[in-house]
């Protein structure tokens, strides 16, 4: 009696392993690095860009391109609106530095300006400095399988690394089946809250790639709030290098 | 009764000794009771004015969500005729317009957040007066070493000034305070100290695009007079605010933590920089004085003036609930100790009255058998009583007024580990005491009733005794 019951358990084992196998060519870790990869480049990346502040009293438009390499440097100039015309902002590795051409200084962002809004959006320079990797930093976990705007998208759950020094506790994540976008991102600090959700939407070729050109982020905390990226260009793998990314050239590119 | 009185005016006399010890524990009671609550309650009451005087204001006008949310965005228009409405409520004292928010400061490579305080350089005369604490003298190694060099001072004094290196000071009578200096000292030696420690500094005119900076915020940034700090934050609805500010002069902030940290700017300078044309966050109403109900008529009056629904008025209390109920509790904290006092100097109080009445059996005994009322007898030791605890109480009272006086026009001024323990507090380092007040009479009360406690027993014993007993001792 105890045998037969040792048989169908290995049966069925080995039936739902198999029918797990079937379903999972990629492994979860693949499939976040391909959807990483496909939207930052896999080595650099150039793109202009317009962000909506939405508030409840007011909003407002700032239009920046910027310059990526690698994830170690970024480089932003925002082009809107005209009071803010030229100021740039560069990153390189934990330091961040700012050029404002209305008084020709150069000044690197102190730790404790590290959680405020970037240019007053929802986006904290943390953020964008944040060096952590949603590859190397997350242990990847796909939990299901739901659709978002009519896509199939594998549901993927991301627990920070122990040693791991970064902001989040966990993300979930609905990546599409099809052409591995972000549709939606949850974001949860480390007691397991929600703080912000990140939804990705208007689906379009850019560069020969299909890619999300609008990411709408709303803050847990304040329903209220919001802030709309858009991305009006974007070219994979140009040819820059570390070089680019030097305070001599914060003050030059245009 | 005046017979009475005077049997019990000799009886009180004819034990001298016991008299004094029964008077001396009554006065030890109430003079150290006056002294620790005079004491209390001063300190606390220099802390709120110094906090209230100079910064937060009894009551202020703000946006609503203002105080919740101290940002730029949470400003309102601001409009002269509103403050001269405001200005024309019973028992208000100043109203003076502040416009407050949070930048990055940098000099250099020296980078920190500081605080922004957008004032009218006239109006705020009235308020916190920043003119008076522009740093006028400067204890520098170098003023040391030329004080030394100049030979005139003696030693001891120079190493008074040596142990205060590195501060700064807005007039002479704080730096004779700290020196601890006698009057003879001070006219030989002041003149000299005040010509080698002075330096220039500068204020702000009614529309100047400069700054004045905090001492120690200007130390860290290391700048001085002259010198350019770079403002850089977030304006009105999220714009970005940067700015380059000459350095007009340096302040002497009493409390340290706004020491570190503190920008005063104009406020057309201020809504340029933050592009906040006309807005300010904070009108500071200043009152006669701060008891509940002048704070809470000219709260309602303030209210009822206000037009726009997205400002209110707020009293201090309301602005500062953290720091309000710490008072509260360490005053009753302090009313815990000094009942716990009062306690032990009641048994104290009582033991003498038990050795009295111990005896003294004996004599009660005689004066009853040969006719005395028992009546008349308990009145005598009653009067006995209380003419024993009013002296104890006058003199109290007395030895402890000129201290409270003293140390009310010279408050202890705290140096050294506990100094600066207090400093780091964000207190003001002195103990001034508190003028006399309610607490002073309610000694009296209080004295009064633990005599009265104590008078019960003499005469519920004179009541019980039995004369024939009492003879026999």
């Amino acid at each position: 009696m105890r045998n037969s019951y040792v048989i169908i358990f290995f049966l069925l084992a080995q039936g739902f392993g198999l029918n797990a196998l079937s379903a999972q060519d990629l492994s979860a870790t693949d499939i976040v690095r391909k959807a990483d990869e496909k939207f930052n480049g896999e080595k650099s990346s150039y793109s202009v860009m317009s962000m909506n502040v939405i508030r409840p009293e007011w909003q407002r438009t700032i239009e920046f391109k910027s310059w990526t390499f690698g994830k170690d440097y970024a480089l932003a100039l925002i082009t809107a609106p005209a009071k803010e015309t030229g100021q740039t902002f560069l990153k390189r590795g934990s330091e961040m530095w700012s050029w404002n051409p209305s008084i020709s200084r150069l000044i690197k962002l102190p730790p404790s300006m590290m959680s405020q809004g970037w240019m007053g959006s929802d986006y904290t320079n943390d953020d964008i400095l944040r060096e952590s990797s949603v590859v190397d930093d997350y242990i990847h976990e796909i939990i299901g399988e739901e659709n978002i705007d009519s896509r199939l998208c594998y549901k993927i759950k991301m627990t920070a690394r122990e040693d791991a020094s970064i902001v989040w506790g966990k993300q979930i994540r609905w990546i599409d089946k099809k052409d591995f976008l972000v549709l939606k991102a949850e974001l949860y600090d480390e007691d397991g809250f929600l703080v912000r959700t990140e939804t990705g939407s208007d689906i379009k070729i850019m560069d020969g790639r299909a890619i999300i050109s609008k990411i709408e982020l709303s803050p847990e905390e304040e329903p209220e709030n919001k802030t709309i990226l858009e991305i009006r260009e974007i070219k994979f793998n140009i040819p820059i290098g570390e070089s680019y990314f030097s305070q001599q050239n914060m003050k030059r590119v245009r | 009764m005046k017979e009475e009185f005077k049997i019990a005016w000799r009886n009180l006399w004819r034990n001298r000794r016991r008299t004094i010890i029964t008077g001396a524990s009554i006065f030890f009671a109430v003079f150290f009771a006056v002294i620790m609550r005079s004491y209390q309650l001063g300190s606390y009451d220099n802390m709120i004015n110094n906090l209230l005087e100079s910064f937060t204001g009894y009551i202020q006008v703000q946006h609503i969500k203002f105080q919740d949310n101290p940002l730029i965005d949470n400003s309102f228009d601001y409009n002269d005729s509103l403050a001269s409405a405001i200005s024309e409520v019973d028992k208000v004292v100043s109203v003076t317009p502040h416009l407050e928010s949070f930048t990055l400061a940098s000099s250099g490579t020296q980078t920190k957040g500081v605080a922004i305080i957008a004032i009218d350089p006239v109006k705020e005369k009235d308020f916190s007066d920043p003119e008076s604490k522009l740093v006028k003298y400067r204890i520098t190694e170098e003023a040391v070493k030329r004080l030394k060099d100049a030979g005139s001072i003696p030693d001891n004094i120079l190493e008074k000034v040596n142990e205060n290196l590195g501060r700064s000071y807005s007039s002479p009578a704080r730096i004779e305070l700290e020196l601890g200096l006698s009057d003879e000292d001070k006219e030989r030696c002041m003149p000299e100290i005040l010509k080698y420690t002075e330096v220039s500094n500068g204020f702000l005119t009614n529309d100047d695009e400069g700054i004045l900076v905090s001492d120690k915020l200007a130390s860290y940034l290391k700048v001085s007079i002259g010198d350019s700090v770079i403002l850089m934050g977030q304006g009105y609805h999220g714009i970005s605010a940067t700015g380059i500010f000459p350095v007009r002069g340096i302040i002497k902030m009493p409390s340290p933590e706004i020491d570190n940290k503190l920008i005063i700017m104009t406020i057309p300078a201020a809504q340029k920089f933050f592009d906040a044309e006309g807005k300010i966050t904070s009108l500071v109403v200043n009152l006669t004085d701060k008891s509940n109900r002048t704070i809470k008529t000219a709260k309602a009056r303030i209210n009822s003036l206000l037009t726009d629904n997205n400002t209110t008025a707020k009293t201090w209390y309301e602005l500062n609930p953290i720091i309000y109920q710490q008072i509260q509790g360490d005053s009753q904290s302090g009313q815990a100790m000094l009942g716990v006092l009062y306690f032990i100097i009641f048994f104290g109080i009582f033991g003498t009255v038990l050795m009295m009445v111990s005896e003294r059996k004996r004599e009660f005994g005689v004066l009853v058998a040969i006719g005395m009322q028992k009546k008349k007898l308990k009145r005598i030791v009653a009067i006995e009583m209380f003419l024993l605890g009013a002296i104890g109480l006058v003199c109290g009272l007395l030895a402890g007024t000129p201290l409270i006086l003293y140390f009310y026009y010279h408050p202890v001024v705290l140096k050294g580990e506990l100094g600066n323990l207090m400093e780091d507090y964000g207190w003001d380092a002195v103990m001034p005491t508190a003028w006399f007040g309610p607490y002073f009479y309610w000694q009296a009360v209080i004295v009064a009733l633990m005599v009265l406690l104590a008078i019960l027993y003499p005469i519920r014993k004179i009541g019980k005794m039995k004369e024939i007993e009492a003879l026999k001792g």
